[in-house]
């Protein structure tokens, strides 16, 4: 129980002195902010001076009823879970594994792989989801690469095929041949031509005779399958090349965390168990992780706070789009209250309040399972 | 005597106390909007320079600013309350809570008569800015619908300007065979379909009658005519007209991509052009001037079929400059502010602006020779236009305008059917109605 302290006694007034000014402090720079924006979540404010300015009052829980019913706000919401997910099950054990292998010297040139892994955080995320969204992008190098596979092996068919039947007049190309380019490009063919055979036949007959070679090469260019990011364009799929970013860019973070604190454990210890006897397995389970359960809740910690308010990394990337399917809520909010030129702060403050309730419980659920199954450092 | 002399001392100490006065700087915190990037960027910079070094009583502190952070700063000015003494500005769409909450000056009460003469009469209505009154004097009307063309490529394929959509399709594939892109759009920003083409789309098809008819709740957004243009636009993705892939191109990739031959049609607004002009400080084009003359065309959108305004074009009141509504009416700062506005709406920046290609000026007087022809032919596309209709960001709420803009990229994706997003934009059109009782 926390003894009084009057202001009278010399030990109060030490105690005051030193703690009032952390006090304010925190006051007016963490507890007001978060204070006002629960008040903001509840009320009518549009902007404006706060204090003079229009009128605005507390109008209760409406704002986050219309959450309740926006599709947007429960997609980003499911995105936001789904890094929460590939962070704490994604990041934390790639780091740990990582830090691990490089920790007890089981990789070569451990320091190498120390710094290539932690790369990625010293750059700017910003130009991590630019240089990310250009390798994705369907002018981006990735296509370029896959497409230029697949004209090679089609055109390569379409030769074939062509070869196959020999001198033809092109100005009377046989149904047959059509029929054969039209199964060769498959799906291709159907989203060019409403009538594949015939109109295919049409483009042929509009070449000269001595244009065979360009004949083949435009046809490839036409009809050979293309690889595009067409997962990007799916809400089921979008967030896979955002969440594998987040893992590439991020894992490097907790494995120095888990280096720095695996450097913290007794050699000896894990020397004694190895001349006991205990395999590799046995010294991670029964040692290290115990060891290191409280790291964990800590990092986990950071991982689902970090998690929830991500934002510049998918903002660069892919701006929460196409049509939203990559919002999270951070995005959201954002959105809600500075986007579109009509400006509404209680519902970006509602988003903002759902995001603290839920840290707190995703929090809560961590420190439980770490009280039940985690062992003393 | 005695009293004559100080009188003639008291008026030679007021004389000087007011010249002291007069002397004394106005500072002015200046929001614009500019893209270093853009050719004609040297241009406006020297302007600025001319007019501190003509007006030493004022004190310009600008802060410039372009595309989505221009927007952000200016909401978390209006989110305080206190916008910039003088600030770039729209007469709605992204400027929309600037326009409502009356944070600008009516400039038909500020800027000389004899200036605002020389605008034509649809850029001075104050019904169409959202703030009911002349917040900003537009600076040009803007066509958001111009279909930039590739002449040369089309000619060296054996292709003509298309008069028909259905003309239009026939290229495709013909295009396609050749690794040209049919239509090049940037459609990762929900806005440029909606602002860019779907505008022109429902202009033709449903018309400004129907849009005012929903408005005032006569008619609905799920109504069959405003469907159709919606499924127009699911036509023009399912013909491969415009390409799935556009919808993951950045707005900055286009410019690009359509100079350097990679695609045939460009559809973009009339702001582009500046794009390809030539860059004084470094002397290079995009598209240099001799190709603009002989190998590109500005037109508009091909015939669609069952359109009933044939050749409409969206079209809205262009940008200008505000006056912030909280300096004091008739202060030392105020008298600044409209100097510096009457300078800024002044012949020498406007022709600046038409000779950098940044805009084709609603100032009915400002000529020029010193245009590349890119602007020539964009004047000649204005007088081309038949017809201008409502470009839909600025009609419509940004409640009701977000589900058209997402439902354009959830229609090209195939996630969504037009009547689908119809009944989205109807349902948020209902919602916000009711919440404006």
């Amino acid at each position: 129980m926390a003894r009084k302290r009057p202001l009278g006694t010399e030990e109060g007034r030490a105690y005051w002195t030193m703690v009032l000014p952390a006090f304010v402090i925190y006051m007016v720079v963490m507890a007001f902010p978060i204070l006002l924006s629960i008040v903001l979540s509840v009320s009518n404010y549009n902007g404006g001076k706060m204090f003079g300015g229009e009128q605005w009052t507390v109008i209760g829980f409406q704002p986050y009823a219309r959450l309740g019913i926006d599709p947007a706000f429960w997609m980003a919401l499911r995105n936001n879970l789904f890094i929460v997910f590939i962070s704490v099950f994604g990041q934390i054990p790639l780091g740990f594994i990582l830090a691990y292998l490089i920790s007890r010297r089981l990789v070569k040139f451990p320091d190498f792989w120390q710094t290539v892994i932690y790369i990625p955080n010293i750059i700017s995320v910003v130009v991590v989801g630019i240089l990310w969204q250009t390798i994705f992008s369907p002018y981006g190098p990735l296509s370029e690469i896959f497409n230029k596979l697949y004209q090679a092996n089609f055109h390569s068919h379409l030769a074939a095929i062509f070869q196959s039947f020999g001198q033809f007049d092109i100005k009377n190309v046989p149904d047959s041949l059509a029929q054969k380019i039209v199964n060769l490009a498959g799906p291709t063919a159907a989203s060019n031509f409403s009538n594949p055979v015939a109109d295919l036949k049409d483009l042929m007959q509009s070449y000269d005779a001595n244009q065979s070679g360009m004949l083949v090469n435009d046809l490839t260019n036409l009809l050979a399958p293309k690889w595009s990011m067409d997962f990007l364009n799916h809400r089921e799929t979008a967030m896979l090349p955002v969440l594998f970013v987040i893992l590439w860019m991020y894992t490097g973070l907790y494995l120095i965390m888990f280096l720095a604190n695996l450097e913290k454990i007794d050699v000896q210890i894990i020397e004694a168990a190895r001349i006991d006897g205990a395999s590799e397995g046995q010294v991670m389970r029964h040692i290290i992780l115990p060891s290191l359960s409280g790291v964990i809740v800590n990092l986990a910690i950071l991982a689902i706070s970090g998690s929830l308010n991500s934002f510049a990394l998918i903002y660069a990337m892919t701006g929460g789009g196409p049509a939203r399917i990559t919002e999270v809520l951070s995005i959201y909010m954002y959105d809600k209250a500075f986007m579109n030129g009509a400006f509404d702060y209680p519902l970006a403050n509602a988003v903002a309040m759902v995001m603290v309730v839920i840290s707190f419980i995703l929090i809560g659920i961590t420190k439980a399972f770490e009280k039940k199954f985690g062992g003393k450092e | 005597m005695n009293k004559k002399i100080i009188a003639i001392l008291m008026v030679a100490l007021v004389a000087f106390a007011s010249g002291v006065f007069a002397q004394e700087k106005v500072t002015l915190n200046v929001l614009n909007y500019a893209d270093a990037t853009q050719a004609g960027y040297s241009d406006e910079v020297a302007l600025w320079a001319k007019f501190q070094a003509d007006n030493p009583d004022i004190t310009i502190v600008k802060e410039e600013l372009n595309n989505e952070p221009f927007h952000q700063k200016v909401a978390t000015y209006v989110a305080a309350g206190q916008m910039p003494d003088v600030f770039y500005s729209w007469p709605g769409g992204r400027s929309t809570a600037v326009q409502k909450k009356h944070l600008a000056k009516d400039l038909s009460k500020l800027l000389p008569k004899d200036l605002l003469a020389l605008w034509p009469a649809a850029a001075l209505n104050p019904k169409a800015q959202d703030s009911g009154y002349l917040s900003e004097l537009p600076r040009a009307i803007t066509y958001t619908s111009v279909m930039y063309t590739n002449v040369k490529l089309l000619k060296d394929n054996g292709l003509a300007i298309p008069k028909t959509y259905a003309e239009l399709k026939r290229m495709v594939p013909k295009l396609k065979a050749k690794g040209i892109i049919p239509v090049a759009m940037a459609n990762k920003d929900t806005w440029v379909m909606q602002s860019c083409l779907f505008s022109t789309i429902s202009g033709r098809i449903a018309g400004d009658a129907f849009i005012d008819q929903v408005l005032a709740g006569k008619a609905k957004f799920t109504d069959k005519p405003f469907v159709a243009a919606l499924t127009f636009v699911d036509t023009l993705y399912k013909d491969g007209v415009i390409s799935r892939d556009s919808i993951q191109t950045p707005y900055g990739d286009v410019p690009g991509i359509f100079a350097s031959g990679k695609a045939a049609f460009l559809i973009d607004g009339d702001w582009r052009q500046a794009a390809f002009l030539t860059d004084k400080t470094s002397g290079t084009a995009l598209i240099s001037p001799a190709a603009q003359k002989s190998d590109f065309a500005l037109v508009e959108f091909p015939a669609i079929p069952g359109e009933k305004n044939p050749g409409l074009i969206s079209a809205v009141l262009g940008t200008g400059m505000s006056i912030s509504a909280a300096i004091p009416a008739g202060s030392a700062k105020a008298k600044a502010a409209v100097k510096l506005l009457t300078w800024w709406y002044g012949k020498e920046w406007t022709t600046m602006g038409l000779e950098t290609g940044a805009y084709i000026p609603a100032r009915k007087d400002i000529k020029s020779d010193k245009v590349e022809p890119f602007t020539t032919m964009m004047s000649a596309y204005y007088a081309s236009v038949p017809k201008t209709g409502y470009v839909l960001d600025g009609v419509l709420d940004a409640a009701v305008c977000t589900p058209l803009n997402d439902g354009l990229q959830q229609i090209g994706l195939g996630t969504k059917t037009p009547a689908a997003v119809a009944s989205d934009m109807q349902a948020a059109f209902d919602t916000w109605k009711a919440a404006q009782k």
